[in-house]
């Protein structure tokens, strides 16, 4: 028997030959019509619906601030309702003030959540976990299954 | 765009497999070669430039489509296909392929051949074979390991043969019994 890799080396360069040896395929007609098409319709969209790249500077300038902005925001309120809301009042994040009132909403709803916790008993937790578990393993099934039954029949069908 | 749109083409519908989608990506790539038009006017790179961008949204395009199934399509071990890879080569090879028919013919059977092999085959078979690209070159861009990216290309050469050995043996019984 002729050695592996002198087969693989003959029928590397016998394919490698009937490989460059294709010409190119022709693009469809309609190609240069649908990209024409597509760059009329871009260019026709308002600034704000086009990529973040093509934004005026002004905007993007204003935007960039705002996310900076909300991200603080968003940080402090964070941070002062895992300490609580007096010491909020304690670094005199006095302008942080009309946070107040969702962060008070969002103290009660952990203490709730904490109060529940406390609430049931451990094998409830338990089974919920196993349940939950066992939910997850069926929707892995499940997607095996739709897998084989729908997305690769349809790969085949389309080669 | 006339002057390379073939090649754009061709190299996303070998590398997609399915010509809805090559034309969905070639339309992509010369809409961004009209937004870097500035730099590609006068470029002697061009060509490259298009070929390059042509096979990155190929592979972007298949992996935004497929990268939820790859879970399952995937779920073979690789011991299972180390097994597999270890099975010796039967067959001959020999000198030359489908001689006996012309051109056209020949063009076709190879192009029809190619798109019947799955994509982690044909993938890698195309990026060695038209792109000029290494083993460790497409294990980067397919984002697998390179004995994996061996193994596929070899299988695809193997697939890629018996396909055409038997569509030239099935043309030549059919030529000598017509009826």
């Amino acid at each position: 028997m002729i050695k592996r890799t002198e087969i693989d080396e003959k029928l590397e360069r016998l394919l490698q030959q009937e490989l460059r040896a294709l010409p190119l395929r022709r693009a469809p007609s309609s190609l240069e019509s649908r990209v024409f098409g597509e760059l009329a319709r871009r260019a026709a969209l308002p600034w704000w619906r086009r990529s973040f790249a093509k934004w005026p500077m002004g905007p993007r300038v204003v935007f960039v601030l705002l996310c900076v902005a909300l991200m603080g925001a968003t940080f402090l309120g964070g941070v002062s309702a895992v300490v609580g809301v007096r010491s909020l009042d304690e670094v005199g994040a006095l302008l942080l003030s009309w946070l107040q009132p969702a962060l008070v909403v969002m103290a009660s709803a952990g203490g709730l959540a904490a109060l529940l916790v406390r609430l049931i008993p451990p094998l409830w937790i338990y089974a919920g976990l196993a349940v939950g578990a066992m939910l997850y393993v069926m929707l892995f099934g499940l997607g095996a299954a739709a897998y084989r039954m729908l997305y690769r029949p349809a790969l085949a069908g389309n080669k | 765009m006339r002057a390379y749109q073939d090649m754009v083409f061709s190299t996303a519908a070998r590398l997609a497999g399915n010509d809805a989608q090559a034309e969905d990506i070639s339309q992509e790539v010369f809409i961004r070669a009209y937004e870097h038009f500035s730099d590609l006017r006068g470029s002697g790179t061009a060509g490259g430039w298009l070929k390059t961008v042509t096979t990155n949204l190929a592979l972007n395009y298949l992996n935004r489509y497929r990268k939820r199934w790859r879970l399952f399509s995937e779920m073979r071990s690789a011991a299972a296909l180390d097994d597999e890879d270890c099975a010796e080569i039967e067959w001959q090879v020999p000198d030359t392929l489908l001689a006996d028919l012309g051109a056209e013919q020949r063009c076709a059977l190879v192009e029809s051949a190619l798109l019947c092999l799955p994509d982690h085959q044909r993938l890698p078979l195309v990026m060695y074979h038209f792109e000029d690209l290494s083993y460790q070159e497409i294990a980067i861009k397919l984002n697998v390991s390179l004995p994996k990216v061996k193994t596929d290309i070899r299988r695809a050469r193997a697939a890629l043969f018996a396909k055409l050995e038997s569509s030239s043996a099935a043309r030549d019984a059919l030529d000598e019994n017509p009826t």
